[in-house]
């Protein structure tokens, strides 16, 4: 009987791709590995895609393959590849794509935290403090402080009905709002602030938003 | 069963202990048993305001503590019969010296014997405040038409919100002077109001006789022809359920003609 082939090298455009069999066992894979891994004649240097399948790998085994696969200094894991992620994961990025809603008054020294996008219905008072993940959605006064994209999104957006926040923060970027910001308007109603391509943050008309995020709008089609 | 009531505001000067001392007497007039209850244990001033500080033997520790009973260490206000009682603080131990559980229980012993329990809440949001809205059903936020007075009563209102026990509170703002309000160079009624976005209780104007009677230790309230004891007045009447209109801020208008007899007759 002929040993199954648990390691496929294929090579693309991009570098190589080494699709792991994923119903052997752990210890197998990995003994497999390193002997191919050794024993190809690989020359120069290759970015590698690891394709694990169906295969749950935890960080330490995940750690314990890209360190056999570049014992060999031609080989680089640039990318790994899954078909399986755990529950929580799952949930995880569930929250991290779902709004959350709170009604009611944010005062001061109250902080609200979402994952995901985060939608206040009330104002946010002076020294309140509302942060998400996502963007931040303000149905009433927006005078306290917002931060948006809290987990490293630049694309995250700030919308008020009324937006006279004393502080903006979108990704890391701080915006303080005194007097002498020019992009304060005398009547901030129905505004938007992101993050501006030149790095500081902009305000500008709601009606903007659309032009400015057009992945913001999750609908598709419409007549 | 009465209700217990907590006053407070954060801010520290703004009128707390004088409110509760006011309204108590305004209750008392109408007729209820009122028991105003001192929490600012090591700062103690309610009883100045109301003139007994003589009159005290125990106070609210010496009854935790089990020193005395509490028909002991309550000071009688003898300008109305059996109806105003205090519990004063104690001065010379600090804040840490009772527990929240402690002060809810002493607080419902007290709810069985009086109307209405008033707690005056200590400036801050530490020990005190914890102890003082232990016990409370309803909260009363006291502000004045200052920024920095406002920003405060936002915080205690979101904190008083997190706690589920007490009723949404509602606001008394005081010292009010209406030709500030008029030129603009003070917060208005109105902006206080939609800020905090809480029932407004009442409005008392500043006068001077609240502090000139304060210091003889008889609440202004005690004068029917007072412009702020008229507002706290209608606040103890609204505690009541009747629901008394806001009063108006203006001063009464002087005519010319009277502005000139008053240059002739001085």
């Amino acid at each position: 009987m002929t040993k199954k082939q648990l390691i496929f090298i294929k090579g693309t455009k991009e570098g190589l791709v080494l699709r792991l069999d994923d119903q052997c066992s752990y210890a197998e894979l990995l003994d497999e590995l390193a002997k191919k891994v050794s024993d190809e004649g690989f020359e120069g240097q290759a970015e590698v895609l690891l394709h694990l399948g169906y295969r749950y790998c935890n960080d330490e085994q995940m750690k314990e393959i890209i360190s056999c696969v570049q014992q060999t200094e031609h080989l680089r894991v640039s990318k790994i590849q899954s078909e399986v992620m755990t529950v929580e994961d799952c949930n995880r990025r569930l929250l991290e794509n779902q709004s959350e809603t709170y009604v009611g008054i944010v005062r001061s020294g109250q902080v609200i935290t979402a994952l995901g996008d985060l939608v206040v219905i009330g104002d946010v008072n002076p020294n309140g403090r509302v942060v998400a993940g996502g963007n931040i959605f303000v149905l009433g006064r927006l005078k306290g402080i917002a931060h948006a994209g809290s987990t490293g999104n630049k694309e995250a957006v700030i919308a008020a009905s009324w937006l006279e926040a004393t502080h903006l923060i979108i990704d890391s970027v701080v915006e303080t709002m005194t007097d002498e910001l020019t992009v304060l308007s005398e009547k901030p109603e129905m505004e938007c602030a992101y993050l501006h391509t030149n790095g500081s943050i902009a305000i500008d008309r709601l009606q903007d938003l659309r032009l400015l995020r057009p992945n913001l709008s999750t609908f598709k089609g419409g007549s | 069963m009465g209700e217990a009531i907590v006053i407070t505001s954060g801010k520290g000067g703004v009128g707390k202990t004088t409110t509760t001392a006011n309204l108590g007497t305004a209750l008392a007039l109408q007729g209820k048993k009122v028991c105003l209850m001192d929490t600012d244990i090591g700062l103690r001033n309610l009883d100045v305001v109301l003139g007994l500080e003589n009159r005290i033997i125990y106070d609210l520790v010496d009854v935790i503590e089990g020193r005395c009973k509490i028909h002991q260490a309550l000071v009688k206000d003898k300008r109305f019969e059996d109806r105003l009682y205090l519990l004063p603080a104690a001065q010379t131990v600090d804040k840490n010296a009772v527990n929240p559980e402690q002060m809810r229980e002493l607080v419902l012993e007290l709810k069985r014997e009086y109307d209405y329990v008033l707690i005056d809440c200590p400036a801050g949001i530490e020990q005190g405040y914890k102890n003082a809205i232990a016990g409370a059903d309803k909260a009363i936020v006291v502000t004045t038409p200052e920024i920095s007075a406002v920003r405060d009563a936002d915080r205690i209102i979101g904190l008083l919100e997190q706690e589920g026990t007490i009723d949404p509170p509602k606001l008394i703002i005081n010292r009010i002077r209406q030709h500030l309000m008029n030129k603009g160079d003070a917060l208005d009624i109105n902006e206080i109001t939609t800020h905090l976005s809480i029932e407004l209780l009442g409005i008392i104007a500043d006068d001077e006789s609240v502090i000139t009677s304060s210091n003889k230790g008889e609440p202004v309230v005690m004068n029917p022809d007072n412009r702020a004891a008229l507002g706290y007045r209608n606040i103890a009447r609204r505690i009541l359920g009747e629901s008394v209109p806001l009063m108006s801020m203006d001063l009464p208008k002087i005519s010319v003609f009277s502005k000139i007899k008053s240059i002739f007759t001085k």
